[in-house]
C-alpha cells in the first residue's frame, strides 16, 4: 500500500464569488482499521487562510506544526498577514527542502487576500511544485472521484451558501467512493467578513 | 591602572571586575530611557523617541518596542544594531520552544535563555558584549503579568518597576517614592505614573506624544492583547499630568502667600 494512502484522506478546495471553500472528510485510519472520526486536517493560518493536509497523519501534524513556525516569524518580522500565494511558496519551500526524503502529504490552500478580498485556492504535490487554478483542487486517496465530482458539479461564480451545496455534494460523493476515507466531513466557507464551518452528516463507512 | 585590563572581554581585571561589560552598560547609560510599571491589570513600556527628525521616514512598527511572540513584548535601550539581532534571537527561542512542546514558553525561561547567550559573549569566543539592556513585559499562566530586565553581562531580574537608559537613576528613585507595593495600581494609575516619571527624567521642556512611545500588554477574553497608545490617548494623560502639576503649584503658591502674611 503506498504510504500516501497508510491513514487515507480527502480534501479539495473551490472558488466562488469573493469567497473560497475548503472542506475535508475526518477519518482517521490506519490501513483498513478506523481509529477516529475527528480528526483534524484543515487549518487555520491567519483570519482568511487555510491549508488542508491530506497525507500520512504524523506528517501531517509535523507540517502543520513546523509551518505556523515559520508563519509566526513571518508575521512578526514583517507585522503583517501574509497573502496567500506567499504561503504558497512558503509551504512548497518547506516540501522541497526535504526533496530526498519528503514529507508524505500534499496540501491544499485556500484563502483570500488580506487586502483587496480576491480568493485564491493552490495545491501542491509532496515536494512542493505548486499548481494554481482559478477552479477547484483536490488532494487524497480518492483523488480521481474528487475531479470526476468537481469538474461536473463547479460553476464559475458561486454564491457563499450555493459554494457551500456545491463542495460539499462534490465532496460526499466521491468520498463514498473510497473505503480509506469518509467517516464525516469538515466544510469551511471563507468570506471577506467571516468564515462559517459547518460539519456534514455522511454515511458512516 | 584599568587601561591594561579591558581590551578583553574574557579576563577579569585584579579588582576582579569585567571592563567591557561595564563599559556597554555605560553605552546604554546615553541611550533613550525606557520605563516598565507592573499593574494588577496589565503592564506598561513607555519608551523616549529619540528619532524626531523630521526626515526620517516613518515605515516601521515602533522604534524600540518589538513583539516577541503572543504573550511577550519588549523594549530595548542601547545600540540598536545589536537589539534587531536579539530581539531575532528571542523570537526563534520563541517559537522552538512553541514547535517542541506545542504550548507558550514561560516569561522568565524566555529571558533567562537569552541571557546564557548574552553570557556566553563575557566568557569566551573574544567578541565584545551586546550593547543592549531589554525591558520584558508578558504573560504566562504561571505566574501570570511579569516584568523583567536583562543587560549586556546576561543578568537578568523580575522587577514590579523599573527603568533603563538615559537618567534611569533618578526615574527609578522616583518610582521607589510613587509606586505602591501593594498590588492594588491599576492600569490608568500606572499609564499615569510612567508620564510623570518620563516628564521629569527627560530632560526637554515639556512632555508630548510624538517623544513617548507607550505600549501595554493586558488579558482579555483568555488572549494577551498588546497595544501602542496613539497620540490622542497620550495626550490625555499629559493633560492629566500637567493639570495636577498646576494644582500643586498653585497650593504650593497659596501656602507661601500664607506664610509671607
Amino acid at each position: 500500500m503506498s504510504i500516501l494512502a497508510y491513514n487515507g484522506a480527502a480534501i479539495m478546495a473551490m472558488k466562488g464569488k469573493n469567497c473560497v471553500a475548503i472542506a475535508a472528510d475526518r477519518r482517521f485510519g490506519i490501513q483498513a482499521q478506523t481509529v477516529s472520526m475527528d480528526f483534524d486536517k484543515i487549518f487555520e493560518m491567519g483570519p482568511n487562510l487555510y491549508i488542508g493536509l491530506p497525507g500520512l497523519a504524523t506528517d501531517v501534524q509535523t507540517v502543520q506544526n513546523r509551518l505556523k513556525f515559520r508563519l509566526n516569524l513571518y508575521e512578526l518580522r514583517e507585522n503583517r498577514r501574509i497573502k496567500p500565494k506567499t504561503f504558497m511558496s512558503m509551504v512548497s519551500n518547506l516540501l522541497y527542502e526535504r526533496r530526498f526524503g519528503p514529507y508524505f502529504v500534499e496540501p491544499v490552500i485556500a484563502g483570500l487576500d488580506p487586502k483587496t478580498g480576491e480568493p485564491y485556492i493552490a495545491s501542491m504535490d509532496l515536494i512542493g511544485c505548486p499548481m494554481e487554478t482559478n477552479d477547484f483542487v483536490v488532494s487524497g486517496t480518492c483523488s480521481e472521484q474528487m475531479y470526476g465530482m468537481c469538474e461536473s458539479l463547479w460553476e464559475p461564480d458561486l454564491e457563499p451558501d450555493d459554494l457551500f451545496e456545491t463542495i460539499s455534494q462534490a465532496l460526499m460523493n466521491a468520498f463514498d467512493r473510497d473505503a480509506v476515507s469518509g467517516w464525516g466531513a469538515v466544510v469551511y466557507i471563507i468570506e471577506k467578513d467571516k468564515v462559517t464551518k459547518k460539519m456534514l452528516k455522511t454515511r458512516q463507512d | 591602572m584599568a587601561r591594561r585590563y579591558d581590551s578583553r572581554t574574557t579576563i577579569f581585571s585584579p579588582e576582579g571586575r569585567l571592563y567591557q561589560v561595564e563599559y556597554a552598560m555605560e553605552a546604554i547609560g546615553h541611550a533613550g530611557t525606557c520605563l516598565g510599571i507592573m499593574a494588577s491589570d496589565g503592564i506598561l513600556l513607555a519608551t523616549e523617541k529619540r528619532n524626531t527628525n523630521k526626515l526620517l521616514d516613518e515605515v516601521s512598527y515602533s522604534e524600540k518596542i518589538y513583539r516577541l511572540y503572543d504573550d511577550m513584548a519588549c523594549s530595548v535601550a542601547g545600540i540598536t544594531a545589536d537589539a534587531n539581532v536579539l530581539t531575532n534571537e528571542l523570537r526563534l527561542i520563541a517559537q522552538r520552544y512553541i514547535l517542541q512542546y506545542q504550548e507558550s514558553i514561560p516569561c522568565e525561561q524566555l529571558v533567562s535563555t537569552l541571557c546564557d547567550v548574552k553570557q556566553a559573549y563575557t566568557q569566551f569566543g573574544g567578541k565584545r558584549p551586546f550593547g543592549v539592556s531589554i525591558l520584558y513585559m508578558g504573560w504566562d499562566k504561571h505566574y501570570g503579568f511579569q516584568l523583567y530586565q536583562s543587560d549586556p553581562s546576561g543578568n537578568y531580574g523580575g522587577w514590579k518597576a523599573t527603568c533603563i537608559g538615559n537618567n534611569s537613576a533618578n526615574a527609578i528613585s522616583l518610582l521607589k517614592q510613587e509606586y505602591k507595593d501593594d498590588n492594588t495600581i491599576n492600569l490608568q494609575a500606572a499609564l499615569d505614573l510612567s508620564i510623570k516619571v518620563l516628564a521629569k527624567t527627560l530632560d526637554m521642556t515639556k512632555l508630548t506624544p510624538d517623544k513617548v512611545e507607550i505600549a501595554t500588554l493586558t488579558r482579555e477574553n483568555n488572549k494577551t492583547v498588546m497595544r501602542i497608545l496613539k497620540d490622542p490617548e497620550v495626550e490625555v494623560h499629559i493633560k492629566k499630568y500637567e493639570e495636577e502639576e498646576a494644582k500643586l503649584e498653585a497650593e504650593k503658591k497659596k501656602e507661601a502667600d500664607k506664610k509671607k502674611a
